[in-house]
């Protein structure tokens, strides 16, 4: 299923998010399930489809294609992501395909983060092409050609999707790349974490005039220390202090009630003014449920 | 320039195993700029090998070492020295090392040639004596009049040709928050030149074939 054909139905569409293990999925019983398709399992009611990352955080592990086919295998739709950091555009393309001949429908395209913040800070980092760039490649195999023209035997067909991250300074610079990726071929966007409904509206006031379905994107904050590290880290989010505030001293299910009540209210804000929500639960998958019923039923 | 630093003593020495008389060559050239390998640096390593049991022969610092005229020029007349010699042991970049490996075939001596420096890129000084950076990559098809005259191949991180990811925060970029992001920088550079429309432009992949090693310049 293409998560674009939901759009087009005006529906508001709910993803989730796994990263694949450190290690292999083969012949997985209930015993031996590897926690990427437990947490799927987890969330696969309530969410449309699930984004599998490509080695997140430029950390190695299972790739992002097998996780894909794993879900696809039981039944849940896989946004297959696909990052410029590890390949080069000959890689790049040919994944493309094999993703394709192997059932994806979705692709998610990104940079990548530098190799120099993940397990391996020796690695030789790619960024042969980068997003704009992997986009139109991309779309112009859908048309049935490779990058250099050369013709297909047949043509991959998927949605092609791309990020955003909203809380960049200069805004307009993002919304700049974001226009170049929807020339390129983005047919919806996912946006980075957002917290702040204030300036959420003020980017999607700027993004409207694109047309193109935006997914808002939210990162469960688990701890006060989770909030300070993500401030202090993570590049490009930015936690509200109250949030880290409201979870001091909350641990396991009291920090969970506090983390569904915080971003529930967030989401009863930003959500309306978009057409889906991505949760980046990063562990926590049986909260998305409890948010959606709470917000959403 | 071409930025150099000094290698670990320990690791000069164990190239040197089993050579007594060395012939220590600077360059006056980059290494100079660098102060790792000029006339002063080397009658420091010229010291501190005497001070390690080592005899040093001889001390001589061509202009350019990289260039083969300038080292053959300095050879030339000591090939009695270079053939008592055990090993050359070059204060200099990687292309000194070899140039001066070369110049010594082209005079028929076959002698060991070891480097003291690790080359670190291709540098630009933009604090006298004190601060070199790097701000190109000789990608072989510049794109600097389109982007305000700053590098994205060699100063984002990730050389991204059409804009910036979304890693950058109040202007740092997501692998070292000391420094600005290229796509920053670019951005504010064409406002203040009224040059925003390029920032629309679509770029295609760079043609990395003009990068492929090793290259090689017919000088017309
Ligand atoms: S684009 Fe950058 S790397 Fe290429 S030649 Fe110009 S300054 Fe050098
Ligand atoms: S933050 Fe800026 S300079 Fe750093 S990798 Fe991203 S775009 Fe490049």
């Amino acid at each position: 299923m293409k998560i674009t054909d939901l759009f087009q139905d005006k529906i508001t569409v709910f993803t989730s998010e796994v990263g694949p293990v450190k290690g292999c999925v083969r012949d997985t019983d209930d015993d031996t399930t590897p926690k990427c398709l437990s947490e799927a399992n987890l969330v696969k009611d309530y969410v449309h489809a699930i984004n599998v990352t490509d080695n997140q955080s430029a950390v190695m592990r299972l790739g992002s294609l097998a996780g894909s086919v794993k879900l696809k295998e039981r039944g849940i739709e896989p946004i297959y992501q696909i990052t410029c950091r590890d390949r080069n555009r000959i890689a790049l393309q040919s994944e493309v395909l094999t993703a394709c001949s192997l059932g994806i429908d979705n692709v998610l395209v990104l940079t990548g983060d530098h190799t120099s913040l993940g397990d391996h800070i020796a690695a030789k980092p790619v960024f042969d092409v980068d997003s704009v760039q992997l986009l139109k490649i991309a779309s112009g195999m859908k048309n049935g050609y490779d990058m250099m023209g050369h013709e297909l035997a047949r043509a991959p067909q998927y949605a092609l999707g791309a990020v955003v991250n909203p809380n960049f300074t200069p805004l307009d610079l993002q919304l700049i790349k974001m226009e170049k990726k929807i020339q390129a071929g983005a047919e919806f966007f996912q946006t980075q974490a957002v917290y702040d409904p204030k300036l959420f509206e003020t980017f999607i006031k700027k993004a409207e005039k694109f047309d193109v379905p935006i997914q808002v994107g939210v990162v469960f904050v688990k701890s006060a220390k989770m909030a300070k590290f993500m401030n202090e880290k993570i590049s490009g989010i930015t936690v509200p202090e109250s949030w880290g505030k409201n979870l001091e001293g909350l641990t396991g299910e009291k920090a969970k009630e506090k983390c569904v009540e915080m971003t529930g209210d967030l989401l009863k804000e930003i959500a309306p003014m978009c057409q889906g929500v991505h949760f980046m639960p990063l562990g926590w998958s049986d909260l998305v449920p409890r948010i959606i019923d709470k917000v959403f039923k | 320039m071409i930025g150099t630093t000094r290698k670990p003593l320990d690791e000069v020495l164990q190239a040197l195993e089993g050579k007594e008389k060395i012939v220590v060559m600077g360059c006056n050239g980059c290494a100079k700029a660098c102060k790792t390998g000029g006339d002063a640096e080397v009658a420091d390593m010229a010291a501190t090998l005497t001070g390690a049991g080592k005899s040093v022969i001889w001390e001589v610092t061509p202009e350019r070492t990289c260039y083969i005229q300038h080292t053959t020029g300095s050879l030339a007349g000591h090939e009695q020295t270079i053939s008592d010699t055990d090993a050359f042991l070059v204060l200099g970049c990687g292309g000194a090392a070899q140039v001066a490996r070369q110049a010594l075939d082209e005079m028929g001596f076959v002698k060991p040639v070891k480097i003291a420096l690790n080359s670190v890129g291709h540098l630009d000084t933009i604090i006298a004596g004190k601060l070199a950076i790097e701000q190109c990559q000789e990608c072989g098809d510049c794109v600097l009049n389109e982007t305000g005259g700053i590098c994205p191949v060699t100063k984002c991180a990730k050389s991204l040709l059409n804009g910036p990811c979304g890693g950058a925060q109040d202007g740092k970029c997501e692998v070292d928050p000391q420094r600005d992001c290229a796509w920053v920088m670019i951005y504010d550079r064409l406002k203040a030149l009224g040059e925003m429309e390029k920032l629309y432009v679509y770029r295609d992949p760079k043609d990395y074939s003009k990068s492929n090693k090793p290259r090689t310049l017919v000088i017309a």
